[in-house]
């Protein structure tokens, strides 16, 4: 108790400033004085009797020094008057101020931006009550499952881990084991065909289980969330809306509650609106509404065929998140499902793993297993921050570099204060609170600039994906953290050097008048070799960063620069889905042909055509085909794509031998379909089989397809590959049944298909006669100006068919190369700026130089030196020391850029072209800053020089 | 002149307290005369460590101060026990009685004590 009132009244006497000098003053006075009365009373004369008191008083100084320690806080006191010293200094030399804390400012700035991004994407708690003990099934296994069907939607990485199961899995695993207080399935988002009042549009629909708002914790702020009475198939189909989806539909305010909406067709009723603190359990991904996962039965992806997803153990499509029961640990609950889930997979009448295949289920807390979304921009978030952390390290040596000069300059300065008394640690630790003064200016300045900058980076991204960024780039305590950390660190780090190489001075010399240009001497040679390696190092770290973006701008430009081997100007692009909307596939086939006539008519349209995925969209699809001739299953895996009448005219994609589609194809494509799934449906029922045998199949003719030049030279080399019949691809359990399989009918050029990057692969393409298609509208003008007319048309023809995903194959190609757009273009802003900040440096030890050996210059010029010689050497000087740190940097770049080769195309790491090109560049550079102190050097008069002495 | 001993630390605190408690309110120059005096001219009070000594005890509550007159009326510093201070002592002086009871037993141990 004592000492914390003690504490306060300290604390209040260093706030308020209260001193009492005087009261100590007057009670010496009092005490002496009184002492001196007493030593006369013994007889002595009034000056012995005072020189006795003042003995034994002691050193009054003294006393009032410890009085003061005792009074307030000393270490407190001093650090504050170091703080008032430190801004009076930088205050006197504003120009200095500014460069280091605009220096700072730029690079915690910029450290502060891309880590609160990476705070956002990467490090949030999960949005939901205790989040942390919400546990995510995954499994691995060393093969592929054997399964009727597997999807997921962007939750993991599934790369080593998967989380997807089957919904007879999660329902035995909530029944059977009492190890989970509450366990929840979902699945989704998907494109629903949403109808309210307006026209029909694309809503993202997630599939959720009864359980999973309580199990999530997810609460509604109107009407009720989904429950366990949702799961039954007879209960009303109910819905959720998310709250953002609720605003933009509904307008703020309205109630959506008790409307009844269209999903692909089956009524549904909205319930509830849900917290609108809740984004998504992934983060990243985002929901329009939820829906029970009962109603998948009946609102169906189009994806799905006629499996039953809800009953069928060998698809694998939900995601199961759960709390453990109070009294179960995390071993328990992971070895009894460990158990259930090897009983379930390796046995059964149809096993899904073999025991070789060592299939294993494991439970991941779900912030960590939960991390598809992130795990697409982590990387190159990571390596924007490599780079931005450069940036900071080269600014602080750049500070160090500068705060050493001026520690040279204040020598005198500093010898005066040892004189004094003050010790080697007090002027360090005054130097430090310069610097550190200098950084917390700059980070405060910084923050401005984080802000504005992570906005930007948002943008950007979001820009790149076509939609808002999914992430909350907001403060929190973590930013904050980091902040106060990277001040801190650059502060040190900036005034390491000074605070160790200021103070050591030999005091006679550093008072002497002539000091502050007394050339070389053994002081002055070792303070200078610091400065210059502080120099070196800026040029190689800048070197690295420069190397990295250089390679990053080259993959860039290469995959900019390169053909896909189709003709990307002026196409409109835009989806339609009719199947969710309810068309069956000769409606949907009727429906394109009728809309591809409409849209080839528009003035400003050359063609148009559709395809199942765009090209340069990122989709894709491939299918098993059997080579005539090859063993048998020895399947070939190419590329496939279903396109539609005028495709390859339409792209421009060149017709190198046989013919294109004619519209007779699309009906011998239809025919063949047809037959298939009538053969399909056959012997999925079970006893059939054997009857199929005694009505002979229908004969039919193969599928008429087409193919790329890949193809044929990996398939068909040195021949002629039309007319050529492929089968379908031999699997052990194929239905018996008519087999037509495909026949050649022409061959086009290769073209890129999915992306990019991915090498051209075999490609074949078949008549579109189902699913939902992507249109390709060729136009004279900007594309952008048709999509009005082209969404009249289309609900003119139809309103509950929305047109969603429009845009031109241009800015198709620029959301493909976003990632490497984003990376290039922040990573040279971040080499240019590290390459100034190296330049910076170099140029303000040069001028240093020059002005240190103001005199010596003199000299030479009055002995009848050359101005030029003169130039040659300040620039020689500067030159050698960018040399020599390109040098290093590009040893140092070596060993870095290869962790950067995944990021590149057909670029190596070690490009010798980038590589020489960026120190051509810094040398350039280096060169200019160089130029102005050789310049000054040159004017120094010889008179003025030798005078100023 | 005999060479006398130095407050020892920590003790000087409790000899202040004391001699307010006895005395009554005094200035600082009249706390140290007494001290010395009290102990028989045998301790040399360090004016050095009294001073902010007393500045300590204020802080804490112990002791308060105010200006007063001086017995040849002139203006001194007055201090003087308050209740914190008064229960401190009581406490102190426990401690400080049972420590030198601690140590009398050792003084005062024989081999034959203790076999």
């Amino acid at each position: 108790m004592r000492p914390i009132r003690r504490f306060v009244r300290r604390v209040g006497n260093l706030i308020f400033r209260r001193h009492d000098e005087q009261r100590l003053r007057e009670e010496i006075e009092e005490h002496i004085t009184q002492q001196t009365a007493d030593n006369l009373r013994a007889g002595v004369t009034y000056v012995e009797a005072r020189r006795r008191a003042l003995l034994k008083f002691g050193a009054a100084e003294a006393i009032k020094e410890s009085y003061r320690a005792e009074r307030g806080m000393p270490l407190i006191e001093s650090v504050v008057q170091d703080l008032g010293f430190a801004v009076r200094m930088l205050v006197k030399s504003p120009g200095f101020a500014a460069v280091a804390i605009l220096t700072l400012a730029l690079g915690i700035g910029a450290n502060t931006a891309i880590f609160s991004v990476i705070d956002a994407v990467m490090l949030r708690p999960l949005p939901v009550e205790q989040g942390e003990k919400l546990l995510l099934f995954t499994w691995s296994a060393r093969h592929d499952p054997n399964l009727r069907g597997q999807s997921s939607y962007g939750d993991c990485d599934d790369k080593e881990t998967q989380c997807s199961f089957s919904v007879p899995f999660f329902q035995s695993t909530r029944e059977k084991a009492n190890l989970f207080s509450n366990l929840a399935a979902f699945a989704g988002p998907f494109d629903i065909n949403f109808r309210c009042n307006a026209p029909a549009e694309i809503g993202r629909g997630e599939f959720v289980s009864g359980d999973f708002f309580s199990t999530v914790g997810l609460k509604t702020i109107i009407g009720r969330p989904l429950g366990p009475s949702d799961d039954s198939p007879t209960a009303p189909p109910a819905i959720v809306l998310n709250y953002g989806y609720w605003q933009r539909e509904f307008g703020p305010g309205r109630s959506a509650i008790g409307q009844t909406v269209r999903l692909n067709n089956v009524e549904a009723e909205i319930v509830g609106v849900a917290d609108p603190r809740y984004a998504s359990l992934t983060p990243g991904k985002t929901q329009d509404f939820f829906m029970p996962l009962s109603l998948s039965k009946r609102v169906r992806s189009e994806w799905w065929g006629d499996a039953d997803r809800l009953a069928d153990p060998a698809i694998w499509w939900v995601v199961l998140v759960g709390k453990l029961a109070p009294s179960i640990s995390l071993e328990q609950a992971q070895s009894a499902l460990s158990t259930m889930f090897e009983s379930r997979v390796l046995s059964g009448p149809r096993p899904i793993f073999g025991s070789s295949d060592a299939p294993s289920v494991k439970l991941l807390p779900a912030r960590q297993g939960l991390n598809g979304e992130s795990s697409y921009i982590a990387p190159m978030l990571k390596l924007i921050m490599a780079a931005v952390v450069f940036v900071l390290i080269i600014a602080c040596v750049n500070i160090a570099g500068l705060m050493l000069a001026r520690a040279t300059k204040r020598q005198k300065e500093m010898a005066m204060r040892q004189v004094l008394g003050a010790g080697r640690g007090r002027l360090a630790r005054q130097l430090l609170t310069e610097s550190l003064v200098l950084s917390l200016a700059g980070a405060a300045l910084g923050i401005g600039i984080a802000i504005w900058g992570a906005g930007g980076i948002a943008k950007l991204i979001s820009s790149g994906f076509g939609e808002p960024f999914p992430f909350v780039i907001a403060p929190d305590w973590r930013v904050t953290a980091f902040i106060a950390c990277v001040a801190l660190a650059a502060g040190i780090l900036a005034g390491l050097a000074p605070a160790f190489r200021g103070p050591r001075a030999d005091l006679t010399f550093s008072l002497r008048e002539t000091a502050s240009s007394v050339p070389g001497g053994a002081q002055g040679r070792r303070r200078l070799r610091l400065s210059d390696s502080l120099v070196v190092a800026q040029v190689a770290l800048s070197i690295v960063v420069l190397a990295g973006a250089g390679l990053l701008v080259r993959s860039l430009h290469k995959l900019q620069m390169l053909d896909p081997g189709f003709d990307t100007r002026n196409i409109l692009l835009f989806s339609l889905n009719p199947t969710i909307a309810g068309y069956k596939d000769d409606q949907t086939m009727q429906l394109y042909r009728q809309l591809q006539q409409r849209f080839a008519a528009l003035p400003g349209v050359i063609s148009a055509t559709y395809s199942e995925n765009a090209l340069l969209s990122g989709d894709w699809s491939a299918s098993d085909v059997h080579l005539d001739g090859a063993p048998p299953k020895s399947n070939v895996n190419p590329a496939t794509l279903t396109v539609g009448l005028d495709f390859f005219s339409t792209m421009r994609i060149p017709l190198l031998a046989g013919r294109a589609f004619v519209a007779a194809d699309f009906a011998s494509a239809h025919a063949a379909r047809l037959v298939l799934e009538a053969a399909e449906a056959k012997s999925t029922t079970p006893g059939d089989s054997a009857k199929s045998k005694e009505a002979p199949a229908p004969q039919v003719a193969p599928v008429p397809v087409l193919i790329n030049r890949a193809f044929a030279r990996a398939y068909f080399p040195h021949q002629d590959p039309v007319g050529k019949h492929i089968g379908h691809g031999q699997h052990d359990d194929d239905p018996k049944g008519p087999l037509p399989g495909y026949r050649i009918v022409g061959m086009v050029g290769d073209t890129k298909y999915n992306n990019l990057r991915r090498e051209i692969k075999p490609t074949m393409y078949l008549p579109l006669v189902e699913n939902s298609a992507n249109f390709e509208l060729r136009t004279v003008g900007d594309p952008n100006a048709l999509v009005q007319t082209v969404r009249g048309i289309v609900t003119e023809t139809d309103s509950g068919l929305p047109v969603f995903h429009v845009r031109t194959q241009a800015e198709q190609i620029d959301q493909i190369l976003f990632q490497e757009r984003l990376m290039s273009s922040l990573s040279s802003f971040f080499a240019l700026l590290a390459l100034a900040l190296a330049c910076i440096g170099l140029y303000g030890l040069l001028s240093y130089e020059v002005a240190r050996r103001t005199r010596e210059l003199g000299i030479r010029m009055a002995l009848g030196a050359d101005k030029r010689h003169l130039m040659r050497m300040v620039l020689r000087q500067g030159l050698l020391l960018a040399l020599l740190g390109s040098v290093i940097g590009i040893g140092a770049a070596f060993g870095v850029t290869h962790l950067m080769a995944s990021l590149l195309y057909e670029v190596r790491p070690d490009d010798p072209a980038t590589f020489a090109f960026v120190c051509f560049l810094l040398l350039l550079v280096a060169a200019a800053a160089c130029l102005i102190p050789a310049r000054r050097a040159t004017r120094v008069e010889p008179i003025e020089a030798l005078r100023t002495e | 002149m005999k060479q006398k001993a130095d407050v020892q630390q920590g003790t000087l605190a409790l000899m202040v307290l004391k001699t307010l408690d006895v005395l009554g309110p005094l200035h600082g120059y009249g706390i140290a005369r007494r001290i010395e005096q009290i102990s028989g001219d045998l301790l040399s009070v360090n004016q050095g460590t009294l001073y902010p000594l007393l500045l300590k005890l204020e802080q804490e509550g112990s002791i308060a101060s105010e200006w007063g007159a001086s017995e040849n009326n002139r203006r001194a510093r007055f201090y003087r026990l308050t209740r914190d201070g008064r229960k401190q002592l009581q406490t102190e002086t426990r401690e400080w009685e049972q420590t030198t009871t601690i140590v009398g037993r050792f003084f005062a141990v024989k081999a034959e004590d203790l076999s």
